[in-house]
């Protein structure tokens, strides 16, 4: 009872945390990022798992957040709203050669992110760039200009 | 003409996976991923089951996991989990009744399996005196009157059934029957 | 014994649970998918573990997790069945400006992954790609319209 009642609250919970923090490129977590993640993932663990060692506990625990993950992909899949919601939307960064402060401000992607995913991507300047998008994974998708 | 490597297997690129169109070399097996869909469906169902019955306790720390059983002279009255965890504390409550206790003293007599299934870690509150035999252990708390409460904090430590009698001396055995989950 | 055989049944099930909770694009992995990972590996771990916490029950269960992984990995090379079902097969998701819906909404892939990952590889519109694939990975791998 407890087991799975801890377990729903605290996938919420995460969910919530990681959403309103900044949106950090998964594909390009500084180590600090990762330290992060590591730790709240730890510390809802123990919140969660109590005193209980046993198999049946970490079963039940398991399969609770599976059916969770479940059940919000399926919403995420049935209603876009829901999707948005949860995932977030992309954001354009760069739009022909112009930067959109904004949205830069709010998501916490400074011009150095921006140029360190364009030069992945072979641009060896931003008049190279066409469009700049913040992904809803934290990824920056670069387009190049044609020619 | 003979190379360094000749003697290294070789076998020539050929696209092993099935195409769409004739176009795309993609492994690509909708029939095998239907079945796989409906297993899918089936483990997620018997899942949510698990969870559902686990909501309710059914494999132990929940409603339906909690038992009472009373002696029928009034004697004890105790309350414990009918399905336990392996490694997971616990508590059975024992409720002497007004025969159990005189000359300032209850007497209570628990069989092995309280220690040696059940991980008896401690013993609230200590007993006065604790006598091993007859199968068990009989501990005398020191008692005034009625209602008097002893619990037992149990860690279990071997899966599977095991099987826990009470009794007051001279007195109806209780039994419980106990569960333990892995 | 027992510590061996929990390792052993923690690793499968872990195998199970990874493999129907969806394939999520691998390198689109959100940082809560990453949290959750990690949560639900910590969660096995905890009964795996219990109240052994020595050096030789870390060293035992590393050493019965790394040989069943190696038996997964030499039965996948055996058997062509065995590894469509530990590792699924590659799905296509569109091909010419076609999405499969069945497909798409069994895997729980949206129109807007595909899309994301299109732009990742720099394709500025959906209708210069003529196949769209989830790989077994998670990935998915866009293959644009040959120039005519």
């Amino acid at each position: 009872m407890t087991t799975v009642v801890h377990a729903i609250a605290g996938y919420f919970f995460m969910l919530l945390v990681l959403r309103v923090l900044a949106r950090r490129p998964g594909s390009q977590m500084t180590p600090s990022d990762f330290v992060l993640v590591f730790l709240i993932g730890g510390v809802v663990l123990l919140a969660t798992m109590e005193n209980d060692r046993s198999e049946t506990n970490a079963v039940l625990t398991v399969i609770t957040v599976g059916i969770c993950h479940r059940i919000v992909s399926h919403l995420k899949q049935r209603f876009p709203r829901v999707g948005a919601l949860i995932d977030g939307t992309p954001l354009v960064l760069l739009k022909d050669g112009k930067w959109q402060t904004e949205a830069m401000g709010k998501a916490h992607v400074t011009d150095d992110d921006v140029m360190a995913a364009a030069r992945s991507k072979g641009a060896k300047t931003l008049s190279q760039v066409k469009y700049a998008i913040l992904e809803r994974n934290g990824g920056i998708s670069i387009i190049k200009n044609n020619g | 003409m003979p190379s360094a490597d000749s003697e290294s297997p070789t076998k020539p690129v050929e696209d092993s996976a099935s195409r769409v169109d004739d176009d795309i070399a993609v492994g690509f097996d909708l029939a095998f991923q239907r079945r796989w869909w409906r297993f899918e469906f089936a483990v997620w169902t018997v899942f949510t089951t698990l969870v559902v019955l686990a909501m309710f306790g059914c494999f132990g720390r929940g409603h339906f996991a909690k038992a009472r059983t009373a002696a029928h002279d009034g004697s004890l009255d105790v309350q414990y989990d009918r399905i336990e965890r392996f490694g997971s504390p616990s508590v059975v409550t024992v409720t002497f009744g007004p025969r159990a206790i005189h000359g300032g003293k209850a007497q209570l007599w628990v069989s092995e399996s309280l220690m040696n299934a059940l991980g008896n870690q401690r013993v609230v509150p200590q007993p006065v005196e604790a006598i091993l035999g007859d199968g068990g252990i009989l501990y005398t708390f020191a008692a005034t009157k009625p209602p008097a409460t002893a619990e037992f904090a149990l860690q279990p430590r071997a899966v599977g059934g095991a099987n826990l009698q009470l009794r007051v001396p001279d007195s109806e055995t209780v039994n419980a029957r106990i569960f333990v989950m892995p | 014994m027992a510590p061996v055989l929990r390792a052993i049944f923690g690793y499968c099930f872990l195998i199970l649970i990874v493999r129907i909770a969806g394939r999520r694009p691998g390198k689109q992995m959100t940082p809560f998918e990453l949290v959750l990972i990690f949560f639900i590996g910590g969660c096995t771990l905890t009964a795996m573990v219990g109240d052994d916490r020595s050096l030789t029950n870390a060293v035992i269960q590393i050493v019965s997790i790394a040989l069943t992984h190696l038996v997964i990995i030499w039965a996948k090379g055996r058997s062509a069945v065995f590894g469509r079902i530990v590792d699924g097969t590659p799905l296509v998701l569109m091909d010419h400006g076609k999405w499969h819906t069945e497909t798409m909404n069994r895997m729980r892939i949206q129109g807007n992954d595909v899309i994301a990952m299109a732009r990742d590889q720099g394709f500025a519109a959906l209708d210069r790609i003529e196949y769209a694939i989830l790989e077994r990975n998670g990935e998915i791998s866009i293959i644009p319209k040959s120039q005519e």
